[in-house]
């Protein structure tokens, strides 16, 4: 939040701001930074701790289909993490945006649709690796950092190219310097549910076929 | 009870060339059993593959070959056979936020049980912790922790008991009520099937046992015929005293003594084919003789041993 200020007093025009504020804060910071990395540390230890106290075992042994055990590890991930990463991205840019509704909502969404994908993949390496913090991390830092900034075509593969494509195709006209860069907005949403679909699924059929301690 | 139960002395558990192999260690080796209803105890001592077997049997691991069916169904994958087995696992996977009462009625609510209440009741009676299910279960002594995690399993009322070191923790006194609560379980039908690495323990609650060493099924079927077989193979124990050679000359005219010798620093080695009448006779010739024990162990140390001549013969 500081930071909008910062960008916006230090700013010498609207162009200027908007594309500061979009490549520096929006996206270098909260979508390719904070949005990740406060999800994996939740997300995978969602199943850790349960995993080494043994009480999965418990879980597991009770006459509950497999879907309602990973679904709400899930969903809490967005829950507890959900409000606190779009609380701080929507007052960000309500604060750079002199107020404006349009593009806080659209950090919003972008924001709970990348915390949802995340949250889904997460908790799947946390049921199939006990290391599963540092892959996520290297994860993140390879694939979604590096890989999807400097390779166009990663972005439809790519979390973070969700959110901005997201992000931009709900307010284009505030978000203009993601534009060029970002893949259609039915494009992002179908690649998020895809996404958060296909690894809520995988976690299903890991707590099916894992042999649990 | 459920419309899965199956007619009395059907086999409710069958494991049929079951193998478990984690990379290359070969944890269970080609296992077949049926376990029918009454009390039936997994014998073996620790590493054996008595925990593997259980898992196998409750669903938890998938079983690198054969098969294994609980009441007709594959356990693996099947969370609804969960409606008829009640599951007290070797680690103890407790909440310890919860009371006592709060965890048992957690695990009826996952069972789906409604009302809950009359469940909860019936089942913290059977392990008689009535007075301490309101306290949190982080507070608990082990034995009562047991006892309460035996309730959870109890609560849904399943048909068949799966119990993995139940009597870990508790007191002679818990022993006894757990004899009997299982006892009674049993003469109504139920298939309860009970492990442990300690002899004394599944002697006095199984009829039926299936030994397992080194994760081979080394023998299965009647208790007494077994430990009769067992019997016959020596066991030794060693024995430090304060007067060695009045304990040796005490020893040797005792039943069940195969022979006693003197070791260099005045230790005797007593050879014996009935192990419960060894335990018995050292300490009370020691009394009657005002022999002081210092030390009594044995040298076969684990069941192992005990238990080799049945996988060797």
């Amino acid at each position: 939040m500081g930071l909008a200020v910062i960008i916006n007093l230090a700013a010498e025009g609207d162009a200027a701001f908007n594309e500061d504020f979009t490549n520096i804060l929006l996206d270098g910071l909260l979508v390719a930074g904070i949005l990740p990395i406060v999800t994996m540390a939740l997300a995978t230890s969602s199943f850790g701790n349960e995993l080494e106290d043994k009480t999965l075992g418990f879980l597991a042994l009770m006459p509950v289909a497999r879907w309602r055990i990973v679904l709400p590890k899930v969903l809490a991930s967005l829950v507890i993490c959900g409000p606190l990463l779009v609380a701080s991205g929507v007052v960000a840019t309500l604060l750079g945006f002199d107020g404006e509704v349009r593009p806080a909502v659209a950090v919003a969404v972008a924001l709970s649709a990348g915390v949802l994908a995340y949250a889904a993949i997460f908790t799947w390496l946390g049921l199939v690796t006990t290391r599963a913090l540092p892959f996520a991390l290297v994860y993140v830092l390879l694939w979604e950092g590096v890989i999807s900034t400097f390779m166009s075509g990663v972005d439809y593969l790519s979390v973070r190219g969700y959110s901005l494509a997201i992000m931009s195709g709900l307010d284009e006209a505030r978000f203009p310097a993601l534009e060029d860069r970002v893949i259609e907005l039915p494009a992002a949403i179908g690649g998020a549910a895809i996404v958060t679909v296909v690894f809520l699924l995988l976690g299903v059929r890991r707590l099916q076929r894992m042999d649990v301690p | 009870m459920s419309e899965s139960q199956v007619p009395i002395q059907a086999p409710t558990i069958n494991v049929q060339g079951v193998s478990k192999w984690f990379g290359s260690v070969v944890a269970v080796n080609d296992v077949s059993f049926q376990v029918r209803p009454g009390i039936t105890g997994l014998l073996g001592p620790n590493g054996a593959g008595k925990s593997t077997i259980l898992h196998m049997i409750t669903g938890k691991a998938s079983a690198s070959e054969g098969e294994v069916t609980v009441l007709g169904q594959a356990p693996r994958n099947n969370p609804e056979l969960y409606r008829d087995i009640g599951v007290m696992s070797e680690h103890e996977a407790v909440y310890g936020f919860y009371t006592g009462r709060e965890f048992v009625e957690f695990t009826a609510r996952l069972h789906g049980l409604d009302p809950i209440a009359a469940p909860v009741d019936r089942a913290i009676g059977l392990v008689g912790l009535e007075d301490a299910q309101h306290r949190k279960l982080g507070t608990y002594s082990r034995g009562m922790r047991q006892r309460m995690r035996l309730a959870a399993a109890l609560v849904h009322d399943p048909q068949v008991l799966v119990l993995d070191e139940p009597l870990n923790g508790t007191d002679p006194r818990q022993r006894l009520d757990f004899h009997d609560t299982m006892t009674n379980l049993a003469e109504q039908g139920r298939t309860i099937l009970i492990s442990s690495h300690i002899l004394e323990e599944v002697e006095t609650l199984a009829s039926t046992i299936l030994l397992m060493v080194s994760g081979k099924l080394a023998a299965a079927g009647d208790f007494r015929a077994i430990r009769e077989k067992l019997d016959e193979q020596a066991y030794r124990v060693r024995v430090v005293t304060d007067s060695p050679r009045k304990m040796a000359a005490a020893l040797v005219g005792t039943d069940g003594i195969d022979s006693v010798s003197i070791g260099e620093e005045g230790e005797l080695t007593v050879l014996s084919r009935n192990v419960t009448s060894l335990q018995r006779s050292i300490p009370r010739l020691a009394q009657e003789q005002g022999i002081r024990l210092k030390r009594v162990e044995p040298l076969d140390d684990s069941l192992e041993s005990i238990f080799s001549y049945v996988v060797d013969r």
